[in-house]
């Protein structure tokens, strides 16, 4: 029995040394925190239920030596003094603890050593309450993204539970920003807006509100961490787009659906077909355009015009028609005049001979020719100089460099340019070999002459008259000009890149003798360089 | 006959109508927001009064009511000596106040003074409305006790709230209507 009892009592006697270690703890920290914020001289709180007034003083003073009293509604009443020293901050301080503190009254404090007056203090004791922190921090996560709830419980005090604010502080875990919330009264607290799946820091402070009872912040208490659920994906939000989603491909298909054709028609355009214009054709014929056409001879052939392709006819004129009769035909050439101008380069190569060009049926002749100035060769230079000013021609741009190349054509060129300036110098214009020969190698440098292309496709000689032994042809690209000229050019063979195929023939001349005297004037007319 | 019979009739809506007598009982105001409200022109009809030091001072003497609670002694009061406290207390606040009125003191003074007035009434009706007893004048000679003397008007005023804060808050608090209903 007395071994129980002497337990109970040490049980007992150790708790109330925690208490008041406790209690004292408290204290100490209000006396320390005070201490620094405070600049009265006398620093007065009140805890649970008592007002502590301390003042600092000399570290050599004892509180023996001071006097303290306290008086109010013309009472005058001793306070013992005590010491205390902190260790925190290695001070001393000397208080007083009010054993019965009188609130709603004014209090007129003094402190005095050796009966000399130091400090006076006049205050409310209910103005300078000094809570203790919250207890029993909480933090949740709320079942809500980004949310944290917090509750807490008031600090033991008996009248003032109803008026209190607190201030709830939170932080990100190793952030040092905080962010504050102010709340009244209510112990619990609902944290918006923070980020998901985040770990954070919670701290709550007391204080009265400041109607009845006035005082300081309490401390804060110790930070309680809390996480935040992680983000999810709203289910409503989901449901609402899958919701709007299929109502626009709804509006879309019906949209689509009602215009169809349209939009077939646009994406997808018919290949048009000239059964139209062919009533019949495929379905009675099968495609047999003889028969359709046998049919339908008198009634189609009047709208067989605008089946034919948009291009315009390309104007054709016959120049001559020289009717050889070693030869026994009668050639009908076509002749594209061709046209040059100096400043705009023709170097497209030579593309070979048009196909229209028919093989003209005095080849074998023609070859006799070019061998026979082959064994005789004669400069170039000669034979190049414009001895008359009737006919000559000139080469296109192939024939470069030092003269003559080794390509064929230019070698073929060059001998019937030969033959040509020879057979100019007979006085005598009407001999049909000449002409023949002229013709032929007018041909054939005709022909030669053809192979140079040039690019105007537009510019077209224009045909000036009978008189004028020319020949146009607007076509795509090649435009040769044949008109007679009586100026002198000098033409040399690999000279110059880009020439003029102005054709002269006699056989214009003996044609339309008129021609004669167009031929000067012709010659103004003349396009290509003037060297 | 007939006359009286309708004459009584009468009478009878009439008096329904104006309700003499005594008043029907009030709901009981336990928020103790709506004392705070008082309270809170109490505190600004005292910073006020400290502010107006010159156009304020009158030398004449106050008696007014004693505003000091000890926690330990006012514990152990019941409720009716509670409530003889307070409501001796208002009515010698509501006296010492009142003889404000009468004089010609400033404008700031006066809405405060009226302000003071209206609201110890107003209080006297919360109290009321909790069944908090009456107030009843004492037999003689027991005033002084509970008594004290001021000589300022901010004195007055501050008095005044130091009382609303402290003793009326501190009974309507512990009333036992409205304790009845929390637990």
């Amino acid at each position: 029995m007395a071994k129980m009892r002497s337990d109970r009592l040490k049980i007992v006697f150790v708790l109330c040394l925690a208490f008041v270690s406790i209690g004292g703890q408290h204290f100490e920290s209000k006396v320390a925190q005070l201490l620094r914020d405070e600049s009265e001289d006398i620093k007065c709180f009140v805890e649970v239920k008592d007002l502590t007034c301390f003042w600092e003083e000399e570290r050599n003073s004892l509180p023996d030596q001071y006097t303290f009293t306290y008086s109010y509604e013309n009472k005058i009443k001793d306070c013992v003094v005590s010491s205390l020293s902190l260790l925190a901050s290695n001070k001393t301080v000397f208080f007083c603890k009010l054993p019965k503190t009188p609130f709603f009254t004014t209090l007129d404090v003094k402190v005095s050593r050796d009966r000399r007056m130091l400090y006076s203090r006049s205050l409310n004791a209910e103005n300078f309450m000094f809570l203790d922190p919250p207890r029993n921090l909480t933090v949740l996560s709320s079942g809500k993204e980004g949310q944290l709830n917090v509750s807490w419980l008031p600090p033991l005090l008996k009248y003032m539970d109803d008026s209190m604010i607190y201030e709830v502080r939170y932080a990100e875990e190793g952030s040092n920003m905080g962010k504050v919330e102010v709340i009244k009264v209510s112990t619990m607290l609902v944290l918006l807006g923070l980020q998901s799946d985040t770990r954070y820091k919670v701290w709550v402070r007391v204080k009265p509100d400041g109607v009845a009872y006035k005082g300081y912040w309490s401390a804060w208490t110790e930070p309680v961490l809390g996480v935040t659920q992680p983000s999810e994906l709203d289910p409503l939000i989901m449901l609402l787009v899958l919701f709007i989603g299929l109502i626009l491909c709804l509006l879309s298909m019906t949209v689509i659906l009602s215009h169809q054709k349209f939009l077939l028609k646009k994406l997808w355009p018919d290949i048009p077909t000239p059964e139209r214009k062919f009533p019949g054709l495929f379905t009675v014929y099968k495609g047999d355009f003889k028969e359709w056409m046998s049919q339908n001879n008198s009634s189609m052939w009047g709208r067989s015009v605008h089946v034919f392709t948009e291009e315009l006819p390309s104007p054709l004129e016959v120049l001559s028609e020289v009717s050889l009769s070693s030869h026994g035909t009668s050639q009908r050439e076509e002749r594209k005049p061709v046209e040059e101008d100096e400043e705009k380069e023709s170097e497209r190569s030579d593309s070979g001979l048009p196909d229209r060009w028919r093989e003209p049926p005095q080849a074998h002749w023609l070859m006799e020719q070019l061998r026979t100035l082959q064994e005789n060769p004669q400069p170039l230079s000669q034979s190049l100089l414009p001895q008359s000013h009737d006919t000559y021609v000139t080469l296109n741009q192939n024939s470069q460099g030092d003269g003559v190349r080794e390509v064929d054509d230019v070698f073929e060129e060059t001998l019937p340019l030969q033959t040509l300036f020879t057979t100019a110098g007979t006085p005598s214009l009407n001999t049909s070999h000449s002409d023949l020969g002229s013709l032929q190698q007018s041909s054939g440098s005709g022909r030669l002459s053809s192979q140079s292309s040039f690019e105007y496709p537009n510019h077209t000689w224009p045909p000036k008259g009978p008189g004028y032994a020319y020949m146009a042809v607007a076509d795509s690209g090649v435009s040769m000009d044949y008109s007679p000229m009586s100026s002198s050019r000098i033409v040399e063979l690999g000279r110059h890149r880009m020439y003029t195929n102005d054709y002269k023939n006699e056989i214009f001349l003996h044609k339309w003798p008129l021609s004669g005297e167009h031929t000067k004037s012709g010659s103004d007319f003349c396009m290509g360089p003037i060297w | 006959m007939f006359h009286g019979s309708g004459l009584f009739a009468v009478l009878l809506m009439v008096l329904e109508w104006t309700r003499p007598g005594l008043s029907s009982p009030l709901r009981p105001i336990c928020d103790l927001r709506v004392l705070d409200h008082f309270i809170k022109e109490a505190w600004d009809a005292e910073a006020a009064m400290r502010a107006c030091k010159d156009a304020c001072s009158i030398a004449t003497n106050f008696t007014v009511p004693l505003t000091r609670v000890d926690f330990d002694v006012w514990e152990a009061m019941n409720i009716e000596e509670k409530a003889q406290e307070v409501q001796s207390g208002l009515h010698v606040l509501n006296e010492a106040i009142g003889s404000l009125q009468a004089s010609n003191q400033s404008y700031v003074l006066q809405s405060h003074v009226d302000a003071s007035i209206s609201n110890i009434a107003s209080i006297r009706q919360v109290l009321r409305s909790v069944s908090i007893p009456e107030y009843v004048p004492p037999a003689s000679g027991g005033e002084d006790e509970e008594t004290q003397k001021v000589s300022s008007i901010s004195e007055l005023f501050q008095v005044h709230s130091n009382f609303l804060r402290g003793k009326v808050r501190h009974l309507l608090a512990s009333a036992p209507v409205c304790k009845q209903g929390v637990s």
